[in-house]
């Protein structure tokens, strides 16, 4: 491995196993220690790391990466959720540190019939607008938000989720308005 | 700042004026809305209604291939829609390894910085309107906005959507003139930030309408993830160019303008000041860029796949950090594409800044942060 | 009884009819030429042109601006209130009409030189303030009863200073009478002798005519328009007139009062058309200056305005009038009042630096950090 200095996420190399890539170059030990106690994996995207956290313990998680001294994660660049069809949601958290500049990537993954997860806007306030995109979009339910209302969807169609795979792009379109609509045929 | 009620006074009954700004209003820079709670002329809440131009070019990015989505990049952020390019590019090349040769980096490097500049033109005139004088800021802003856009016509055929980088480079060759007509449009640009700085920087009424108005503090706006000039005008040094460098960057000397204050005349003079910044570097680029040379790789395929993985790139747009987050699961087409837009965290900091302050100053705020309502929405 | 008329001899009753009719027709001329000349002065600032297809060189523009104006539907929004929306405009607009009768353009060109001209000027045209808030209040709208409002307190604010300058004027002068005031100026005009008073009545005369940096009531990027915002038409070129018309009005006030009128500096010798030619320069001086600070200043927001009058200039309003006191009661040289004057100026300008700025915070290069960072991964570009 090219550096040993535990914040930053140095590329592993070219030789990374298929099987287990070795994370130990990247910031991975550094959050391992951070989130004792929490059960988090770890993967190796392209450029950063990803951890995975289950829901249950993703506000203790992310409360702990933030506070902690050597990650210092205190910028939240993006929070949204991707929808894997029959293995459920994943919210995808993308983390920043301003002071050490490196990044990390958090998962949590859901289950297509139990989409809540709690509101990350009580560690950083970020989260607010990022986390009502994502529930309008996906449907996906932010416990004790404090603004849950739609922001890019209009207020009268907050029961249709764009972005999940099985909202269809073309085939039907629902207009607004009374008396208007194509409605299951598609245009007559 | 503002007086608070008297005792006898706070024993009336009275109701907060709603005000509604927008959608569609002169100085709101595009369709947006905003509800102010107005107890007589103290702004008490402010509530944003976003969502005019939205536009699902996320999900249309999922039935696009790569090359088709290009346009769609553009019209997320159309005042710099090189960079939105870029970053979507950049996000494409990373998953599928591609190597941009030099010459098209450097041509990249300076159609982006131009981008700023032509960007930034349009935020001072369109400042100068929210505050107050009558028209000239705006049409010097036009004026030079209109040698750039000329320039970008020649070179991609398009004022404003111009469609040119590819994944690996761009489309075709830059016109044989390139660094000459460059360089033009550098000296009218250096001009104009000269006139507008001896238009308002210095102007008593400016200072006063703009210096302790709409403050934000670092850890405030740390905390909101805003970023670009609006957080880099609080004191705090983000600058992705700087922090996580991509292009040539790294091998540029320029320097991160910061503020002190986090007010709205600290945000009008990092970029100005960001400005002049900008025509350093496109300066050293000509230097440095070679006159010939290949734009895209040897080899590209015919229709460009990416194996199954997830990047997250982000730039410096001019008005923040463009994000592209990008999920293939292998083909042709994005998985999902999420963009991280600058101005929708920016503008979640509004609240925060114009609570307390005049509706005038509301007004100036909103203008100071310099949002863009394609790329709030998308 | 019958009186003089440009060498006629007609009926008291029957002169004042014809030459209130004769300014009449005067006013909407000048006022629309005007209006082409402050779009060609802004165009030009602008680097642009300005109105140039209708008419050679587009003087025509303004006549086609009103015929528009005509032609528009008359709209009224439904719940406002009849009589004061109604009556709004005519209440802006028939003040500063009457203040026309006061004013000498050449010689023996005006209605009536008044005694009182002076007094007369100020009363009558701060009527039009409770036109702006008929207008405002009966728009049932917010942002115009925000505009209205606004106006009213502006207007107010500014008539103090206003009154003052002319106050102290009258005592340097001696009299209210305007034909008196240019005729006591014949070896030098009064701004000599009170620049501070004629600085005075310059800003607080932007603040009385809405303009910039004084037009929160109109503030066209934030209340769109004030308390003009509901009427169209007739009604709306209604308010566009007036102001023209306080603004002429202001301009002449102004080259009489301080400029020394159409006498100052060629006297009767010339003969009467210099002497309009004379006032046109004047009057066209203050009308340039008035424009060239609308498009290049920003605009100051309401508590800014307010303090600016009762904290800056009312003060050295009555600090004017004290010292003109002192220098007539004493008998003191003239020269007293012009180097106080200067000194007034001076302090103005320093207080108007402090009042309205602050000290610059750093902005600038941040420091580049110290060790090199990590390029972005593998990014290939």
């Amino acid at each position: 491995m090219t550096n040993d200095t535990p914040d930053t996420t140095g590329a592993a190399n070219g030789d990374a196993a298929v099987a287990a890539p070795d994370l130990s170059a990247t910031i991975w030990p550094e959050v391992d220690r951070a989130l004792s106690g929490i059960t988090a994996t770890a993967e190796k995207a392209v450029l950063d790391v990803i951890v995975f956290i289950p829901r249950d313990e993703i506000i203790d998680g992310l409360r702990r990466l933030k506070n902690d001294e050597t990650l210092a994660f205190d910028y939240l660049r993006s929070l949204t959720a991707v929808d894997q069809e029959e293995a459920g949601m994943e919210v995808v958290y993308h983390l920043y540190s301003t002071t050490r500049r490196h990044n990390l990537t958090v998962k949590v993954a859901l289950d297509n019939d139990d989409l809540t997860i709690d509101t990350a806007t009580v560690v950083w306030k970020a989260a607010n607008w990022l986390e009502r995109e994502t529930a309008e979009m996906f449907g996906i339910r932010f416990n004790d938000h404090p603004d849950p209302r739609t922001l890019l969807m209009p207020e009268d169609m907050a029961d249709t989720f764009p972005l999940r795979k099985s909202h269809p792009l073309q085939e039907i379109e629902i207009l607004q308005g009374e008396g208007m609509g194509y409605g299951e045929e598609g245009p007559a | 700042m503002v007086a608070e009620p008297s005792e006898r006074a706070r024993e009336f009954e009275t109701q907060d004026l709603l005000l509604n700004v927008g959608p569609q209003h002169p100085s709101t820079h595009g369709v947006f809305r905003m509800v102010l709670s107005v107890d007589g002329e103290v702004v008490k809440d402010v509530i944003p209604y976003i969502g005019y131009l939205h536009r699902g070019a996320e999900k249309l990015c999922e039935t696009m291939d790569y090359r088709q989505g290009i346009g769609f990049m553009d019209r997320t952020e159309y005042l710099a829609a090189f960079n939105a390019e870029l970053s979507y590019l950049m996000a494409v090349e990373t998953l599928a390894e591609l190597e941009v040769p030099e010459r098209a980096q450097w041509i990249r490097m300076i159609l982006c910085e131009l981008n700023r500049l032509s960007s930034h033109f349009m935020f001072l005139g369109a400042f100068g309107i929210d505050v107050g004088v009558f028209a000239t800021p705006f049409i010097y802003a036009w004026r030079e906005r209109e040698a750039l856009i000329d320039l970008f016509e020649e070179i991609s055929g398009d004022r404003m959507m111009y469609a040119y980088f590819r994944p690996g480079g761009l489309a075709w060759d830059v016109p044989q003139n390139f660094k000459q007509r460059v360089e033009e449009v550098l000296k009218s640009s250096e001009q104009g930030i000269k006139d507008f700085d001896g238009l308002l920087t210095n102007d008593e009424i400016f200072r006063a309408r703009t210096q302790g108005v709409g403050v934000i503090s670092a850890a405030d706006a740390i905390d909101y993830g805003m970023s670009g000039p609006s957080i880099r005008a609080s004191g705090v040094p983000l600058d992705v160019r700087r922090d996580e460098p991509y292009l040539k960057y790294d091998e540029v000397e320029w320097d991160v303008i910061t503020g002190s204050n986090g007010d709205v005349f600290d945000r009008y003079y990092c970029r100005l000041l960001e400005m002049r910044e900008s025509v350093k570097i496109v300066r050293q680029c000509l230097e440095r860029m070679a006159d010939t040379g290949p734009i895209m790789p040897e080899k590209m395929p015919r229709m460009l796949r990416t194996p199954p993985g997830e990047v997250y790139i982000r730039t410096e747009a001019p008005r923040g950090e463009y994000g592209i987050y990008l999920v293939s699961k292998g083909g042709n087409r994005p998985y999902r594409l999420k963009v991280r837009s600058a101005c929708l965290s920016n503008l979640q900091a509004l609240r925060d800044m114009s609570v307390g302050q005049y509706v005038a100053d509301a007004i100036i705020v909103l203008g100071s942060i310099d949002i863009v309502l394609s790329e709030v929405d998308r | 009884m019958n009186v003089d008329l440009f060498g006629l001899e007609v009926n008291a009753w029957a002169d004042s009819a014809i030459r209130l009719l004769l300014i009449v027709t005067l006013m909407t001329v000048v006022v629309m030429a005007l209006i082409y000349l402050e779009r060609k002065l802004i165009a030009r600032f602008n680097q642009r042109i300005g109105p140039q297809r209708t008419g050679p060189m587009g003087l025509l523009q303004s006549v086609a601006d009103a015929l528009k104006l005509v032609g528009k539907e008359d709209l009224r929004p439904k719940a406002a209130d009849p009589w004061t929306f109604e009556l709004g405009p005519f209440l802006v607009f028939i003040p500063v009409f009457m203040t026309f009768v006061i004013v000498p353009f050449v010689a023996d060109w005006q209605v009536r030189l008044l005694d009182l001209g002076l007094l007369y000027f100020v009363a009558i045209s701060s009527l039009s303030i409770i036109g702006w808030v008929m207008a405002g209040w009966g728009s049932d709208n917010r942002y115009a009863m925000i505009g209205g409002l606004r106006a009213a307190a502006q207007a107010i604010s500014y008539e103090l200073p206003l009154v003052l300058s002319l106050v102290a004027v009258g005592m340097v002068a001696g009299s209210f009478n305007l034909g008196t005031i240019i005729e006591g100026q014949d070896v030098v005009p009064l701004i000599v002798w009170q620049p501070l008073a004629a600085l005075i009545f310059f800003i607080a005369a932007l603040a009385e005519l809405n303009r910039t940096p004084f037009d929160i009531p109109v503030g066209e990027s934030e209340v769109v328009g004030g308390p003009f915002v509901e009427y169209s038409g007739i009604r709306w070129s209604m308010f566009f007139l007036a102001e023209y018309a306080a603004l002429f009005i202001m301009a002449l006030v102004f080259s009489a009062v301080f400029l020394g009128g159409f006498l100052w500096p060629f006297g009767d010798e010339l003969g009467r058309w210099y002497q309009v030619a004379l006032t046109t320069v004047k009057g066209g001086l203050f009308f340039f200056l008035v424009v060239w600070i609308r498009i290049s200043v920003p605009r100051m927001r309401v508590d800014q305005l307010m303090a600016y009058s009762w904290k800056v200039l009312l003060p050295l309003a009555l600090l004017q009038i004290l010292v003109n006191g002192l220098v007539l009661v004493n008998g003191w040289s003239e020269v007293i009042l012009l180097v106080t004057g200067l000194a007034g100026i001076a302090v103005l300008v320093a207080v108007t630096g402090r009042a309205v700025a602050r000290p610059r915070g750093l902005v600038g290069p941040a420091p580049r950090p110290a060790a090199p960072l990590p390029a972005q991964g593998e990014a290939a570009s």
